[in-house]
């Protein structure tokens, strides 16, 4: 059964590839590196005595290979790497506590540069108009010095100007000449987006969404989905999750509400398609349904992050944080597992390469 | 009576037809000049190594420094003078007790003492007791624990020493000290101070350690008085004022800054009447620490926890071969912190000693002890433990017991994710030692097994919520080795001493060595003195760790150190000694990513008089 799915899998993505290249009919493409036409698992790696690392996976799961930027490069990334993000031809990876963004060749690995000066707690990052902005908490237990470092894309130098925004900007999406970014909170809670003009670098707006806004999809027709955690039963006033569309065009938004105790988290789209992940559970919606589904699509899951992409599921496991990892595949068509690969220390995030 | 028993001293050695009296009344000073008396006369199968005060002095002024040379504890140091947990016999910091005369000092927050904020000048002896002594000193006492005693002389005396020492990272430290002392009173006060920039280079990385510097206050006054012919009031205080830089690693800046103190005050009635000894002891500790993520800022996070305790120890000699102690014990802890709101603890120990020596050459003890504590149900506990003086030189101990671990304050009520539901953690082991005792030479091997079931870990939940839960259980044997040796010829002595532990230390389901446990660790210390000259160089081995996903190698690590007695006419004593870290300056980390000092130099002064 599995190895009919990989077949499926393969034979469909062939296909696919066998299309593009007759319709261009030139000679087929050069490899642009080892690590193309896979996945990219990057790692937290051990808070206390570790570095971060990034795991490739090729697309028919039969290649494996760990610790990619220190085979490549001789030295290792920071410690917690919290975030990767490709712009052309180049993947941007943060790591936490080392404020340091290490810039490689995506295809290869091989280092382009090492930023690691105007960064303070950096979180993720996002690309508009030739610039790279950063999201900073600064010090976590400082509510009003978190900031947008903003990353010149030609000299790979951070500027010296910030944009201070709210406290605890954590992820951060493009569309076209703006930036949304989700004020998750922090060490603390928060409720904000702050819409930003890459031309001018100004806040143009700031958008109240629910509690702990904690993942940013884009739709195709220019939605930005917000999916808000609510705020945790120990802060002594919980508040549910909620689900809010954001117009891009006005930033105007509509929202879904979920029960008090219910704090959703990695929101995906795709297909016209929403997925998060609720209590162990995988939930899909439609864009364009007003209500949240009642029954999950996979349950019994232990996830610290996932994605989806092209009717699969990508899930990690952290295990305990102090032993290897794991990451599963499920075939959304038959909501069944596909692929179980063994990761490395605390992996984060999932990329397609 | 008092008088009576320093007569007996003075004048009973080799009066054979004396000698139970003379027991009688070693143990009756016990009660009087040691602050914790049960750690002498009730520890006869049990490994216990007293390192006095020359060895003290001799060494670095933390703890981890002490005992890394000293002892076959591991130590895990988050970079020199940061964070330093032990590791005896495979367990962990928060299994290893710390006990100031008597009384288990492990903080309340989080279940364990920071060795690098304990400074070591200034106890008459410090004792490192292997294996498991929860019935005697509590929670925590699974591994082993270490004893930090202040002895009270009851002699006329009036001492005074001063320590100086300078060297490399600009580190200084001061240490003075006083004892005086008659027949009826004595008083002992010290003070110490130490203060390093600690920024040593990293070898072979272009970089120093950075945000390392510390300093710390250490001030000790200890008080004894006779009432009566049979009363004797002791006081005991120490305070400690650290603040600590935390460094950076070789990947990760650091800004951040630890401010911690800890006050501990010990009133103490003992009353020696016929066969009964008892003491009653009213305590005081405050723990309190400010953490300050960014040392430039005034946002930091606290915990602070005071701890009343009552305690009644009863001794009752039924003859010279038998004697009883019952302790009770009562506490109240209430604490506060950023992370918690205002907990209160109360607890309630009965605990109850038999000391028994059916005949010459074999003695053991019974001891059990129950605890009642307000958040949680606890273990009933026992410990058996004996020795065999097989020949006049070669001698068997062994010792089995249950001991416990309590949940912290941090694991039942940090917010997010204190857990209300935890027990105690629980172990049980077993010890078996020979001593080989000759003339130059002495030697000891010890072999061990621990359970420990019940664990308490912090573990993610199905919604990523981090949570305490008693989840895992651990096992550890292994086997230790150690040797002392002294020569003397004329002028010239010289000493030896050699420690080395095999240590396998696993989770039971995983089968794997737990992180940051060596299965190999040895020290060796020489020291040589002809006259007025003395050196000595010791040496640390150890073996290669595991990491959360990596591995560590392991290093060797040696002290160099030459000293001269310039004078020693009349009343004044004064040395100069210099002393070399690290000598052959090579790198190496106790910790991944955090490098340890290269070579560095320190000239330490003595004045005594």
């Amino acid at each position: 059964m599995k190895l009919n799915k990989l077949l499926l899998l393969a034979l469909l993505m062939g296909l696919f590839f066998a299309s593009c290249t007759t319709d261009d009919d030139d000679t087929p493409p050069e490899p642009r590196g080892d690590y193309e036409n896979g996945l990219l698992i990057s790692h937290e790696g051990s808070f206390t005595d570790g570095v971060g690392t990034v795991s490739f996976i090729s697309d028919d799961f039969t290649t494996v290979e760990h610790n990619i930027f220190s085979n490549v490069n001789g030295r290792t990334l920071g410690t917690v790497v919290q975030s990767m993000a490709f712009n052309g031809d180049l993947a941007y990876i943060i790591s936490n506590v080392s404020n340091r963004i290490d810039i490689v060749n995506r295809y290869t690995f091989e280092s382009v540069a090492t930023i690691d000066t105007g960064l303070n707690n950096p979180r993720y990052i996002a690309f508009a108009n030739g610039k790279g902005y950063v999201t900073n908490w600064g010090d976590g237990s400082n509510a009003m010095d978190d900031y947008l470092a903003i990353l010149d894309l030609d000299t790979n130098t951070i500027s010296n100007t910030t944009i201070p925004v709210e406290e605890g900007p954590e992820e951060i999406l493009a569309v076209s000449n703006f930036v949304y970014v989700a004020h998750q909170g922090g060490f603390s809670q928060n409720n904000k987006i702050s819409v930003i003009n890459a031309s001018t670098d100004d806040i143009t707006e700031t958008i109240t969404v629910g509690d702990v806004p904690n993942s940013l999809e884009l739709d195709n027709s220019g939605n930005l989905w917000v999916l808000c955690g609510g705020k945790p039963s120990w802060t002594g006033s919980e508040t549910g999750g909620k689900l809010f569309k954001v117009n891009t065009t006005d930033n105007s938004t509509t929202s879904i509400d979920f029960a008090t105790t219910e704090h959703p988290n990695y929101l995906a789209f795709e297909n016209g398609n929403l997925y998060y992940y609720l209590g162990g559970s995988v939930h899909k919606m439609s864009s364009s349904s007003n209500t949240l589904p009642s029954n999950a699509e996979i349950t019994g899951l232990s996830f610290y992050n996932m994605t989806v992409k092209n009717d699969f599921l990508y899930g990690v496991d952290a295990k305990d944080f102090a032993s290897n990892g794991e990451l599963k595949v499920y075939d959304l068509s038959t909501n069944t597992e596909i692929n179980t690969t063994t990761l490395r220390i605390i992996p984060g995030e999932v990329y397609f390469n | 009576m008092r008088h009576n028993i320093f007569t007996l001293l003075l004048f009973s050695t080799g009066f054979c037809n004396l000698a139970q009296a003379q027991l009688d009344a070693i143990q009756k000073l016990d009660e009087i000049v040691l602050s914790d008396a049960k750690l002498v006369q009730y520890t006869t199968g049990i490994k216990v190594e007293k390192l006095n005060d020359s060895i003290i002095n001799k060494n670095s002024v933390s703890l981890t420094g002490l005992l890394g040379f000293n002892s076959n504890l591991y130590f895990k140091e988050n970079g020199f003078g940061m964070v330093s947990s032990p590791s005896f016999r495979g367990t962990n910091a928060s299994q290893t007790a710390v006990v100031w005369n008597g009384i288990n000092i492990n903080s309340q927050l989080n279940g364990q003492t920071d060795f690098n904020t304990i400074n070591a000048t200034n106890f008459d002896a410090i004792d490192i007791r292997s294996g498991g002594g929860s019935v005697q000193y509590g929670s925590g006492a699974i591994g082993g624990s270490i004893h930090l005693n202040n002895n009270l002389e009851f002699k006329p005396h009036f001492d005074t020493q001063l320590r100086l020492a300078y060297g490399s990272f600009d580190t200084r430290m001061t240490d003075v000290s006083s004892s005086y002392g008659n027949s009826k009173f004595t008083v002992n006060a010290g003070f110490a101070y130490v203060d390093s920039d600690n920024d040593y280079k990293y070898l072979g990385a272009d970089r120093v350690n950075e945000n390392g510097a510390f300093n710390n206050v250490n001030f000790n006054l200890n008080l004894g008085y006779f009432i009566s012919e049979k009363d004797v009031l002791k006081l005991y205080h120490q305070s400690y004022n650290g603040e600590r830089e935390f460094s950076g690693t070789l990947v990760a800046p650091s800004n951040s800054k630890y401010v911690d103190e800890n006050y501990r005050t010990m009133l103490e009635w003992t009353r020696i009447s016929g066969a009964f000894s008892s003491k009653l002891k009213v305590v005081h500790l405050n723990e309190r620490f400010k953490f300050f993520e960014n040392k430039v800022n005034d946002f930091f996070s606290f915990g602070k926890v005071n701890t009343w305790l009552f305690n009644h120890n009863l001794n009752y000699r039924v003859s010279n071969t038998l004697q009883f102690r019952n302790i009770l014990e009562f506490s109240h802890f209430d604490g506060g912190g950023s992370s918690f709101g205002n907990p209160k603890r109360n607890a309630f120990s009965a605990t109850i000693l038999m000391n028994h020596k059916p005949t010459d050459r074999f003695e053991y003890n019974l001891n059990l002890r129950k605890d009642v504590t307000s958040d949680f149900e606890n273990p009933f506990l026992f410990s058996v433990d004996g020795a065999y003086q097989v020949s006049n030189t070669y001698a068997i101990q062994f010792n089995a017991s249950k001991n416990f671990r309590i949940p912290t304050f941090n694991d039942l009520y940090w917010q997010p994710g204190g857990n209300l539901d935890l027990s105690p953690e629980q172990s049980y082991q077993l010890d078996l030692g020979h001593t080989l005792n000759l003339k130059a030479f002495n030697f000891k091997l010890n072999t061990y097994y621990i359970s420990t079931e019940d664990l308490i870990q912090w573990r993610p939940d199905n919604s990523g919520d981090w949570t305490p839960i008693n989840v895992a259980k651990s096992q550890s044997y292994g086997a230790e080795i150690e040797a002392f040796s002294k020569v003397k010829l004329k002028l010239n002595h010289l000493s030896f001493s050699g420690r080395y532990s095999y240590t396998v230390s696993e989770n039971i389901e995983t089968k794997k060595q737990l992180i940051y446990v060596p299965f190999h660790k040895g020290n060796v210390s020489v020291a040589y003195s002809h006259a007025v000259f003395s050196m000595f160089y010791q040496h640390q081995f150890n073996g290669e760790v595991l990491t959360i996903g990596d591995r560590l190698s392991g290093y060797n690590v040696g002290n160099i150190g030459f000293g001269c007695l310039i004078n020693k006419n009349g009343k004044v004593h004064y040395d100069i000694n210099l002393r070399v870290n690290n000598f052959r300056d090579r790198e190496y980390q106790n910790v991944a990513l955090r490098p340890m000092p290269n070579r560095n130099y320190q000239i330490i002064t003595t004045i005594k008089f």
